[in-house]
């Protein structure tokens, strides 16, 4: 039992895209344009050459935000999508029934069709890869270059993630839905 | 046997296809048949490549079938709802549309059920996981299990009103319509409980729904009374349809009201996901012509000039307030979704994300309008094997008799 | 490096690989039970719980990290960092994670090839090894008795990677002096410039700098380890200030606190402006260049006479003045904590040279060489060499280059630079072959792990002097645009099918480590240590024949002795005769455990057990503070004379500046109508190595033209037009991407991609090719090739 989330010190990433690719291998993740679990999202920088705000052009990692009131699971009509003993929003692909409702209801694009099991796939935080074989990072943390990510269990008052999540500053994203992700941003 | 239960003719298919062979009717068989044989080739479609026949995206999961199924549930809902009007409800001039209305809405939602069950991607699981682990929080599954019920309760709801047992029937009316009613609110909620969609997001739609699903079902009571009596009304019935027409004249001017009130509040305030969606909207083409001028406009200007009394022209004016409906569907699934959940670029060699567009595939458009395809063929048994007018009595056989 | 021809001896020393017999090492490489390779669709398998790590080294690109091979039944599923790397520090980037898709490429080189069609048609037939050696073995004793034994009519080229080396045993035992590789494409001038001026290239601290300017360097996207971890932790305003220079908006601009815009090919005006504020202002370290600058007054004069202010070098590269005292302030407050990071490919314009040299007398101005936060060079852990035997052939010609004959001091003595390093000058050469200016007959090629094609300006004269070789040969993993051109291709396998050479990473924390082979070679494709032990095997005695025809000494000799006795010293199978493994063992014997650990662990340094731990969930521990190697020559750089070269009188006598001055004829004039071509790295390719990549196709599946938007607009270019690019010397086609991130008369693509092999089935024509349209210009003192100096005028198709 615990509460899995992830800090994100999001200003570190350079957008090289790793983690993407270490989620794909990791986790099996079929080829093609809408087939990820995980991104980087980029703002185009504003300005006119050579007068270009920097500050305009972030990259944001990121995947599903494994939200603690989850709209995907609440809109489920099978319970294929389920928390999981640890906190994790899973899909059981033999339950799920690909009416698409939870990707319409997730807010974030975290959710797609996997054109194999033709089911609703998204980031399980690795939980049946790495997790299972009691790994302490998902594929995106380990791979990423300036170590973006630091993954963890908010219920071990010890554990890294708590430390961060009680000493720094963060954010969430559309935090006003309601959503109470677990996908923290260091600001 | 299932005479005794439900009265109806001798069904064989010589008779089905022995019809009076007027234009009209042989153009009808013709689109009939297409529009079914569009149904089935959709479906073989489906079979073979799921839903990758589809042209639903990551961004844009539902479609034209989500569109059309919502089409056929509300008119279905429309005209369950009108109908008891009549025999629920006591209103007089009302009562004798029962039958015909309750059937209807049978054949709507059984063409939507079809629509739908090629939708989802996995139905016999559906049927299995939906029973053994129900989500109870999912308004699809509410939706879900309250419109089969609904079809159980009008389907016993239109025995019994053939069997001209109103006791019965009042009471199973009573029932199909409060499930219909709370599975069509329900339905709005599948949109409503949208929190990540400002637009569809709030109380709007399981009110609204309500509301477009009485002027769907006026819009097909005229149309399949101007069928049944081949545009010549007995003056008793020409009473009637301007009581329909009044009627839906007032819930017309209420839904314009409704969408100019939600239109401004979500433009006023300026929250980029719902005014910029709602400006999107009110810049295009279907939403003029389609929602408003077909669905809206029309009938209701007819109906105003007047006074509710040119029936035939408020009949062609259903024609074009049911394609304007079906662009009310189509256009409420796609205008959730166009606003994109993901405004960034993912990609380095990308244009950043706009409104998101989607194009139904010829598999999709062949499985919606293959769904009129089936609701015309029931309908057109309906009319000639079942009594769907109201028995006066021992009028029954009399009629039956005169016509054949 | 020229051969030196001593009649008297015939064997040359010092080549490192030596014949060494030591104990057998553990196998820990898995079983490869399932020899059909194709896994799911390119490779892609989720990670199941059974299977075992092995760790081993990523070769997609120079950096070489460390990393853990996952292995289940046979099958490599996922590559995951080996925290124990103190240079990639627990990362793998996107295309070392993608690199399973270059060991399940279907289409891999998998058997020998035989060319049965004409040259570039594409056409093999398949061969075995043997007979593919008998071929190679035919042609070359033809062509090698009738160039009289003149073991340099066969060029010997080759790209960065691992097992270069064993090639390079291949080249200097078989007696060649034509050698090529990616240094003058690549690093030549930077690392020439650091080298005479401070004595080595030196890497950054940037760990510790508090105020960096990366000029010239895109350590987003160009990654190199560990600069690029250790950077971006810092930026945005977290411990170090970063000025990127750089024409384009590129990733590294987007982490900076300032990016400046320079115009292309005028850092060195930036720089000497720099230096003239630091100068004027008396702001440098006076202390250090007190101690360890020589020349240091002359340079002050010749900054400070020549006028090298900000207002000179606004006009000059489009940075205002302000920003330029601005900038040399700062640096100097932070100094010896700043670094003007020296950077890695150089050649961008023909003052290169001087530039680099510029920067690195700028950077110990401020005292910050060989010390922490600074400059550093670091310690680097020696591995045994041993000494081998490699013969010398007495008709074997020098390197082929032309002097000048009429060339006065004071003037560069060969015709196409002033001066010849080991790496040799690329387009030099080539263009010699072509024009004919050879010194003697070169008719045949081994290029290994290299693609000169796409990699070197002016792809046509590159294909042109490829088909005009009687012999090519290349030893690829890939069906490459060069191996295209080939007349027999011997298909090496990949990285993770291979142990090679144990290496040693120099750095503030150095360490040993190594690639172990990971599964065995699939198809019918082997490590350059088997494809040459088999090569030489077949042609080691019909070429010894054709020396003992020519070479009276060898003749004499054998009477003297025996043939068998002079054949020993001639048998190039020697160096080849060990396996890999063993050879490791002993380059390393004499750390102990080190062996065994590197098998097991991949990577190894002294009390690595004691000092190694984990800081937090991501970080590692390598060297506690105290044992870190900042300083290794107590601040001193490591030239000869132990100062800082300002002042380069040896060089003045080959006709090259002894100190950087700027020239006017440095000055690029962009034509109305025209732009001026920029190449560079991207973070999810390397060059062009990568481009078949199904994986990081998925990322960006072509590359894209960078316009200025306006003048996209005024030209009617919308994104995702095809655009065709052209020069004078050709054109390729891509689509168009218009953006801010790049000034007026500035294009810019990803090098790396529009592949002309039709055995690469997705990397073929897919974007544009840089090389088709850059020209061959030479940058004047080594001769590298000037990549930022091509106009070029685009055309939508
Ligand atoms: N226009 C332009 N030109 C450039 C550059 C630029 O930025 N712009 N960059 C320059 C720079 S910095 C460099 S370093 C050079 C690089 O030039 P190259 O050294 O030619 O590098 P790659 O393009 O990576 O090509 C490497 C080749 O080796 C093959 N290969 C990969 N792994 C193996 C292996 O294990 N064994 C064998 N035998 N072969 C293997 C690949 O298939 C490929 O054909 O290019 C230079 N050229
Ligand atoms: N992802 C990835 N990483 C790599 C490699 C790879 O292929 N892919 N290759 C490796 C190799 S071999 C090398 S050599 C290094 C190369 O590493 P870098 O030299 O850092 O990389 P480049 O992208 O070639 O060029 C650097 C930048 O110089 C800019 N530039 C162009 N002209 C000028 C100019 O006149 N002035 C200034 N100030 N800037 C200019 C370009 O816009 C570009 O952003 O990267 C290494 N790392
Ligand atoms: S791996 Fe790290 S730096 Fe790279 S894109 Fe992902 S989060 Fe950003
Ligand atoms: S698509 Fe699958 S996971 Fe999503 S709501 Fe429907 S059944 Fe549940
Ligand atoms: S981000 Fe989306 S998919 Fe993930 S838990 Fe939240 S709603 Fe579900
Ligand atoms: S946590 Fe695992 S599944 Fe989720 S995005 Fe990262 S690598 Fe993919
Ligand atoms: S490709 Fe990436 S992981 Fe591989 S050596 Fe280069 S930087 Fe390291
Ligand atoms: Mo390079």
């Amino acid at each position: 039992m615990a509460k899995y989330a992830m800090v994100l010190n999001y200003k570190n990433c350079i957008n090289c895209k790793a983690c993407e690719v270490a989620c794909k291998e990791e986790n099996g993740i079929l080829l093609g344009a809408s087939s990820h679990r995980i991104w980087v999202g980029v703002n185009e920088v504003a300005g006119e050459f050579p007068l270009l705000s920097i500050a305009s052009s972030a990259f944001y990692p990121s995947q599903c935000q494994q939200c603690g009131n989850a709209p995907c699971q609440q809109v489920c009509p099978t319970k294929a999508t389920y928390y999981d003993k640890n906190g994790i929003v899973q899909v059981d692909e033999s339950k799920c029934i690909l009416c698409s409702y939870c990707m319409i209801a997730c807010p974030y694009d975290a959710r797609y069709v996997d054109d194999r099991t033709m089911t609703v796939d998204k980031c399980n935080f690795c939980g049946d890869t790495r997790l299972l074989r009691g790994l302490k990072t998902t594929a995106c943390q380990a791979t990423c270059p300036t170590k973006v990510r630091t993954f963890g269990d908010m219920d071990d008052p010890t554990s890294e993630i708590s430390e961060i999540l009680r000493t720094k500053e963060y954010f969430t994203l559309k935090t006003s839905l309601g959503t109470e992700p677990k996908l923290f941003y260091l600001k | 046997m299932i005479n005794n239960i439900l009265p109806h003719k001798e069904i064989t298919l010589k008779k089905i296809f022995s019809f009076e062979k007027t234009p009209f009717n042989i153009v009808m068989m013709i689109v009939t048949m297409i529009l079914l044989a569009g149904f089935g080739a959709g479906f073989i479609n489906y079979l073979m490549h799921g839903h990758h026949a589809y042209g639903v995206t990551r961004e844009h999961p539902w479609g034209l079938l989500i569109a059309m199924y919502i089409f056929f549930v509300v008119s279905s809902t429309g005209l369950c709802i009108i109908s008891s009007l009549g025999h629920v409800f006591h209103i007089k001039s009302f009562e004798f549309i029962g039958k015909r209305a309750i059937f209807g809405a049978i054949i709507t939602i059984v063409s939507g059920f079809a629509v739908i069950g090629l939708e989802i991607g996995h139905p016999i699981r559906m049927a299995i996981y939906n029973t053994i682990s129900p989500g109870f929080t999912s308004a699809i599954w509410g939706m879900g299990a309250l419109y089969s019920v609904y079809l159980l309760l009008i389907v016993v709801e239109f025995i019994f009103l053939s069997r001209d047992e109103h006791k019965w029937s009042r009471l199973f009316g009573m029932g199909g319509l409060l499930v219909g009613i709370a599975a069509h609110s329900n339905l709005g909620a599948v949109f409503g409980f949208l929190v990540g969609r400002p637009m569809a997001n709030g109380v709007f739609y399981p009110v609204y729904f309500i509301l477009s699903a009485m002027i769907t079902g006026c819009y097909l009571l005229f149309l399949m009374y101007g069928y049944r009596y081949k545009m010549e009304f007995t003056i008793e019935m020409e009473k009637f349809l301007m009581h329909l027409g009044r009627l839906l004249g007032l819930l017309i001017a209420i839904l314009v009201f409704f969408e100019f009130w939600r239109f401004l509040t979500a433009i006023y305030g300026n929250l980029p996901e719902r005014a910029d969606t709602a400006l999107y909207v009110l810049r295009s083409k279907s939403f003029w012509l389609g929602e408003v001028l077909l669905g809206m406009m029309i009938p209701f200007v007819v109906i105003l000039y007047s006074k509710a009394k040119a029936i035939k022209a408020i009949i062609y004016a259903s024609a074009a307030g049911m394609v304007g409906i079906f662009f009310m569907r189509y256009n409420l699934v796609h205008d959730t979704l166009i606003y994109p959940m993901q405004t960034m670029k993912t990609k380095e060699y990308q244009l950043v994300p706009t409104f998101i567009g989607y194009t139904p595939t010829i598999t999709e458009w062949a499985i919606a309008l293959g769904g009129i395809g089936i609701c015309l063929a029931m309908y057109y048994i309906g009319e000639n094997f079942f009594f769907l007018d109201p028995n006066k009595e021992d009028e029954y056989f009399k009629n039956y008799k005169a016509e054949e | 490096m020229e051969v030196e021809i001593s009649r008297r001896r015939f064997l040359k020393g010092s080549v490192a690989l030596s014949v060494v017999l030591g104990g057998a090492g553990v196998s820990l490489v898995a079983k490869n039970e399932e020899k059909s390779p194709i896994v799911g669709a390119y490779g892609i398998t989720k990670t199941s719980q059974e299977g075992i790590e092995i760790p081993t080294l990523c070769e997609i690109c120079v950096n070489k990290c460390a990393l853990m091979a996952r292995v289940e039944n046979g099958v490599v599923t996922k590559l995951d960092p080996n925290p124990l790397f103190p240079k990639s520090k627990n990362m793998l980037c996107p295309r070392g994670c993608a690199g399973i898709q270059a060991l399940y490429d279907p289409d891999r080189l998998k058997y020998p090839l035989i060319r049965n069609g004409e040259k570039g048609s594409g056409k093999f037939r398949r061969a075995s090894w043997n007979e593919a050696n008998e071929y190679i073995k035919e042609k070359m004793v033809k062509i090698l008795d009738e160039e009289k034994d003149n073991r340099s009519a066969f060029l010997f080229c080759a790209g960065e990677g691992m097992a270069e080396h064993t090639f390079k045993t291949f080249f200097q035992e078989f007696g060649s002096s034509n050698w090529l590789n990616h240094a003058s494409l690549c690093l030549q001038t930077v690392v020439s410039g650091y080298g005479v001026t401070l004595g080595g290239y030196p890497s950054a601290d940037l760990q510790n700098a508090q105020y960096v300017i990366m000029s010239g360097a895109n350590r987003a996207e160009a990654i190199v380890t560990p600069d690029t971890m250790n950077l971006f932790k810092k930026t945005q305003g977290r411990g170090a200030k970063l000025i990127c220079v750089d024409p384009r908006f590129s990733h590294t601009a987007a982490k900076a606190d300032v990016w400046l815009p320079i115009n292309p090919g005028t850092d060195l005006a930036f720089v000497l402006a720099l230096t003239y504020v630091v100068l004027d202002e008396k702001m440098y370290n006076h202390k250090y260049v007190e101690e360890h600058f020589n020349d240091f007054n002359a340079y002050n004069e010749h900054i400070l006479k020549n006028q090298y202010t900000p207002e000179w070098a606004e006009v000059i590269t489009g940075i205002s003045a302000k920003q330029i005292r601005e900038i040399a302030r700062e640096f100097m407050l932070y100094a010896p904590k700043a670094i003007y990071y020296p950077g890695r490919r150089s050649t961008f314009s023909k003052s290169d040279f001087q530039l680099r040299r510029a920067m690195a007398i700028f950077q110990a101005l401020g005292g910050g060489i060989d010390t922490k936060g600074g400059l550093v060079f670091g310690k680097t852990l020696k591995l045994t060499e041993h000494e081998a035997s490699s013969p010398i052939y007495s008709q074997a010609q020098a390197r082929a280059i032309r002097k000048r004959d009429d060339a006065k001091k004071g003037e560069r003595g060969y015709e196409d630079c002033a001066i010849v390093s080991g790496g040799g000058s690329w387009i030099g050469w080539r263009n010699r072959f072509l024009e004919g200016k050879m010194p003697y007959n070169v008719r045949g090629a081994f290029i290994y792990k290299h693609n000169p094609v796409l990699n070197m300006p002016n792809s046509a004269k590159t294909i042109e002097m490829l088909k005009k070789m009687e012999l090519v040969v290349a030893i690829d993993t890939m069906p490459s645009d060069t191996v295209m051109y080939a007349d027999v291709v011997l298909p090496e396998c990949t990285y993770l099918e291979r142990t090679d050479p144990v290496n040693t990473f120099g750095g503030i924390e150095p360490s040993l480590a190594q690639r172990n082979k990971v599964i065995e070679p699939l198809y019918d494709t082997k490590p350059i240590m088997e494809i040459l032990r088999g090569l030489t095997q077949k042609i080691s005695k019909p070429l010894f024949e054709i020396t003992q025809k020519y070479d009276d000494e060898v003749r004499g000799a054998i009477e003297d002795s025996s043939v068998e006795e002079i054949y020993a010293e001639f048998d190039l199978t020697k160096p080849f005769m060990v396996s890999q493994e063993e050879l490791n063992t002993h380059a390393v014997a004499h750390y102990p455990g080190a062996d065994k650990i590197l098998k097991e662990k991949g990577v190894f340094y002294p009390d690595m057990e004691k000092m190694y731990r984990q800081i937090n969930a991501n970080e590692y521990q390598y060297y506690p503070e105290n044992n870190k190697f900042y300083s290794v020559n107590g601040g001193k750089p490591k030239t000869a004379s132990g100062k800082v070269e300002c002042k380069l009188e040896k060089m003045a006598d080959l006709g090259v500046d002894s100190m950087p001055t700027w020239k006017n004829e440095f000055l690029f004039v962009v034509p109305e109508g025209k732009f001026r071509l920029l190449t560079g790295r991207h973070a999810q390719f390397t060059q062009s190595g990568t481009a078949n990549n199904a994986m990081l196709r998925d990322l960006m599946d072509e590359n894209y033209l960078w316009i200025n938007t306006r003048i996209a607009k005024q030209k009617g270019i919308k994104f995702g037009d095809k655009i065709e690019v052209s020069s004078k010397v050709g054109k390729t086609v891509l689509r168009a991407y218009p953006t801010e991130k790049i000034g007026h008369n500035v294009l810019f693509f990803v090098h790396g991609f529009g592949s002309q092999s039709q055995g690469l089935t997705l990397a073929y024509q897919s974007g544009g090719n840089d090389n088709a349209v850059i020209e061959d210009i030479i940058e004047p003192i080594y001769g590298a090739s000037v990549m930022h100096e091509t106009n070029v005028e685009i055309k939508k198709v």
